[in-house]
């Protein structure tokens, strides 16, 4: 077999794996244009007339805009505290060498979410805080932090000491080098560490489930009422999917090249 | 200098002594006590975590838990593997390959169990259409208590068999280029060279990509609980699901504390094991 072959074959191959991921999205976004009576039509329905009645019917019977702004204020949030917490954890470990916070904080990744959400209940309900935007924003931090931590710090550990020596040696405190040095070398980094934090935290699914009430459910726990509502009526369901699906396709799509950097980093290295 | 080390961490361990280091320890607390909304909690030392080893839930979630894992982890290193040699083979990754690579598991899980639950409903799904057409007998999927497991652990391979296939080619991508000169002069055999120099040098970062997984895989709740919720009956009702329902269910939080707090230490088990494994592929 020669090499041109052997090429074609490949992406052949290629071409198939390609078509196994993407019928199920394809499945999810097709069906939410299709006619409600196509939806659940056997056999199923490959060509249909695209309509928006399933959209229609999403926003219209749902309070779906306000489920979207509460995922809006609990990721941008907990992205927002994650990255002002994780930020200068990240350089002072990059910086001093010293590992332990960010390993205690990836040890508090590895645990179920479980067993800190049974306490928090009861911690968020002695202070009043259930079902409260804060008690969510504070909850869906424990995601963002670590993954700030970690995907910054191999971003931090190439700038180059001396500049940041420099900066001290012409009398910049710590907080002035981070600021005014090492934080403008690593913007490409803190983009993709935004991103990362901001899908991570509107992809969680649990602790919203339990924190949140009827005025600040987030998509992702109005989800599983769309389930009931949708038994019916699938491509309201399926609409519903796209639309909680859309922000992180997108963000993958426009970022992907410096997203595979960010979601691979430490695996390779260990 | 050091205290400016101090000021910068301060706020990010504050966090995790509130946030984490208490609520772990309040967990821990509550594992003790005969803790439900029926009154004032009551120390009752480690009586939950005996009554755990007499429940047959407790191992019917544990047995689904073990079950789910093996083969959800075993299917997605060997799918993973495949796809990034593939794509080592094909010469980079273009932009439309690699955002097709990143949608499955940038999606919410809850997202993708939707999807799944649609596709592969037992009467009218695409799925079980697609079975009938090649000349299979249609499946149960979802619904059947024997093939439930294998179903979910066939929707989570699907979703995150690409990350692996990335980390595996991030590792391919890192191999020393001196050995392959050095089997090519030798003349071996494209088939050799994978299984005796590619595969054994890759080793570690699979292990790496296992040890990620596991963590997710042991714990998980997602796309269980949108489409089965556990069921039929608890077929499908891992720790994890257990626990939760324990907990906000049937509001024993003390027991719900015990299951969670022993599924942690599988988890942390795990992750040591696999650690050590990795250690010992290391080159």
């Amino acid at each position: 077999m020669n090499e041109v072959w052997i090429r074609r074959i490949n992406g052949l191959q290629l071409f198939i794996v390609g078509i196994i991921i993407l019928i199920p999205i394809y499945w999810m976004v097709g069906s939410s244009f299709k006619p409600p009576a196509d939806v659940t039509a056997y056999p199923p329905k490959f060509i249909f007339e695209p309509t928006l009645a399933n959209y229609h019917d999403l926003f219209s019977t749902t309070p779906f805009f306000r489920y979207l702004l509460n995922s809006i204020i609990v990721a941008g949030g907990s992205t927002l505290l994650g990255l002002a917490l994780g930020m200068p954890a990240a350089f002072v470990v990059s910086w001093s060498r010293v590992n332990w916070p960010a390993v205690l904080v990836l040890a508090a990744r590895m645990a179920p979410g479980m067993i800190f959400l049974l306490p928090w209940y009861m911690m968020f309900r002695e202070v009043g805080l259930i079902g409260s935007h804060i008690s969510m924003v504070l909850a869906y931090s424990v995601i963002t932090l670590p993954i700030a931590i970690w995907v910054l710090l191999p971003f931090f550990d190439q700038v180059p000491r001396s500049i940041l020596e420099a900066a001290q040696v012409d009398g910049c405190n710590t907080l002035r080098v981070l600021w005014r040095v090492a934080i403008p070398m690593v913007m490409p980094g803190i983009v993709v560490t935004t991103i990362l934090c901001f899908v991570f935290s509107w992809n969680y699914f649990l602790f919203a489930l339990i924190l949140s009430n009827g005025e600040t459910k987030t998509l992702i726990a109005a989800s599983f009422n769309f389930i009931g509502e949708g038994a019916t009526n699938w491509g309201t369901l399926m609409a519903a999917a796209t639309m909680i699906a859309l922000p992180p396709l997108v963000l993958a799509g426009l970022m992907q090249r410096w997203l595979v950097s960010g979601l691979v980093v430490g695996a390779v290295k260990g | 200098m050091r205290r400016g080390f101090l000021l910068l961490c301060a706020p990010a361990v504050l966090f995790t002594l509130v946030m984490i280091a208490f609520p772990f320890g309040y967990g821990f607390w509550m594992s003790l006590q005969k803790f439900d909304f029926t009154g004032a909690p009551q120390f009752i030392g480690s009586a939950n975590y005996l009554r755990l080893m007499d429940d047959p839930r407790f191992w019917t979630g544990m047995r689904v838990t073990i079950l789910l894992y093996v083969i959800s982890l075993v299917s997605q290193l060997i799918i993973g593997t495949y796809l990034a040699v593939l794509l080592h083979s094909s010469k980079g990754l273009r932009n439309l390959v690699r955002t097709v690579i990143i949608s499955p598991f940038i999606m919410p899980p809850v997202v993708v169990g939707m999807t799944w639950l649609v596709l592969l409903d037992p009467s009218i799904g695409a799925a079980n259409y697609v079975l009938t057409k090649v000349g299979l007998p249609p499946s149960e999927w979802l619904a059947s208590p024997q093939w439930v497991v294998p179903t979910i652990a066939m929707i989570d391979t699907w979703q995150w068999s690409p990350y692996i296939a990335l980390i595996v080619l991030g590792g391919l991508q890192s191999l020393p280029v001196s050995v392959y000169e050095a089997a090519q002069i030798d003349g071996a055999p494209r088939r050799a060279v994978f299984w005796r120099i590619t595969l054994p040098l890759l080793m570690p970062t699979i292990a790496t990509a296992a040890i990620l997984r596991s963590v997710d895989l042991l714990r998980f709740f997602d796309i269980i609980y949108i489409t089965t919720q556990g069921g039929p009956g608890n077929a499908s009702a891992t720790l994890n699901i257990y626990g939760f329902r324990m907990g906000f269910e049937f509001f024993e939080f003390g027991y719900a504390s015990a299951l969670v707090i022993t599924l942690s230490t599988v988890v942390l088990g795990s992750v040591l094991a696999l650690t050590r494994l990795r250690n010992a592929v290391t080159w």
